[in-house]
């Protein structure tokens, strides 16, 4: 019978979809009896998509344009 | 549906400019870089923390694509690749740079009883309220300042796979690291940034 914490270390594996049907067996059944590890799990699953928006970044105007004016300015001296 | 179908469609533009830049276009290479300038300089800047460095690493990607444009086949997204280059060149930056460490121990992460259950329960399921469409400008700080307190070696996994989506194996390649420990790190990455997120979400409820 798999601990929460085996059951943890298996998140990944599992959302990237690459368990040993005996490891999705043990994990369905400990998620079966375990609502704290069914909360954990979609709070893991929600993680990365929050994260993703979190760190977004735009290039700030001053930076672009500076940018362009190299490598026009590379482009041509190579030409 | 939608986002797929835009997403190829960019795909297809992008294709054509790289066709036209190839034979000589200038402009259409522009369009490439100012469609991908954002993204690029997203990357480096998450990976250097340096505004200095991210805009110098961009420039030298660019440069770096349209030098090399001649070789490139177009069997892969063009935004890929010069994500890839991207992040070689912030990677080649941050492994010339001596950078305080953070210990591996002090990777947070959900506590266990001796007998492997979890130690506190989570509070709530938080996973529903995230999907809204404004991120909440606080938790955005929070999740940031998690990610800074990450190790380098786990900042640039979690960075490069869930914020960049590079594919393990373009990670591996980038990295010279092995797929499973770079999953490895990942999962303690994410463990790391769910348990910021979870005690943000929780903060308001700790005390009563």
């Amino acid at each position: 019978m798999y601990t929460c914490k085996d059951a943890i270390n298996l998140l990944l594996n599992f959302l990237d979809g690459e368990m040993t049907p005996e490891e999705s067996r043990h994990l369905k059944e400990h998620l079966s009896g375990c609502a704290p590890c069914v909360d954990f799990l979609r709070t893991y699953k929600a993680t990365p998509g929050l994260c993703k928006r979190a760190m977004a970044q735009q290039m700030p105007k001053e930076v672009s344009a500076k940018l362009t004016e190299y490598l026009r300015a590379r482009i041509k001296s190579a030409s | 549906m939608s986002d797929e179908m835009s997403d190829e469609a960019v795909k297809e533009e992008d294709r054509q400019l790289v066709a036209r830049a190839q034979a000589g276009d200038i402009s259409a290479f522009e369009a490439l870089v100012e469609a991908h300038r954002d993204k690029v300089y997203g990357l480096t800047l998450r990976m250097t923390r340096s505004e200095a460095d991210a805009a110098e690493i961009t420039q030298d990607t660019f440069l770096s694509a349209y030098q090399h444009l001649k070789d490139f086949r177009g069997d892969a997204a063009f935004g890929s690749w010069v994500h890839r280059i991207a992040a070689n060149n912030a990677l080649m930056r941050l492994r010339h740079r001596r950078v305080v460490q953070a210990a591996e121990e002090e990777i947070q992460g959900p506590e266990f009883t001796e007998r492997g259950s979890l130690a506190e329960y989570p509070l709530q399921d938080w996973s529903r309220s995230a999907e809204g469409k404004i991120l909440d400008a606080e938790l955005g700080r929070a999740i940031q300042g998690a990610a800074d307190r990450l190790p380098e070696g786990y900042r640039e996994v979690f960075l490069l796979k869930d914020v960049e989506g590079l594919s393990y194996e373009q990670i591996a390649e980038v990295t010279g690291d092995s797929i499973p420990a770079i999953k490895s790190r990942l999962h303690r990455a994410r463990l790391a940034l769910r348990e910021a997120i979870d005690q943000f979400y929780n903060q308001g409820s700790a005390g009563g």
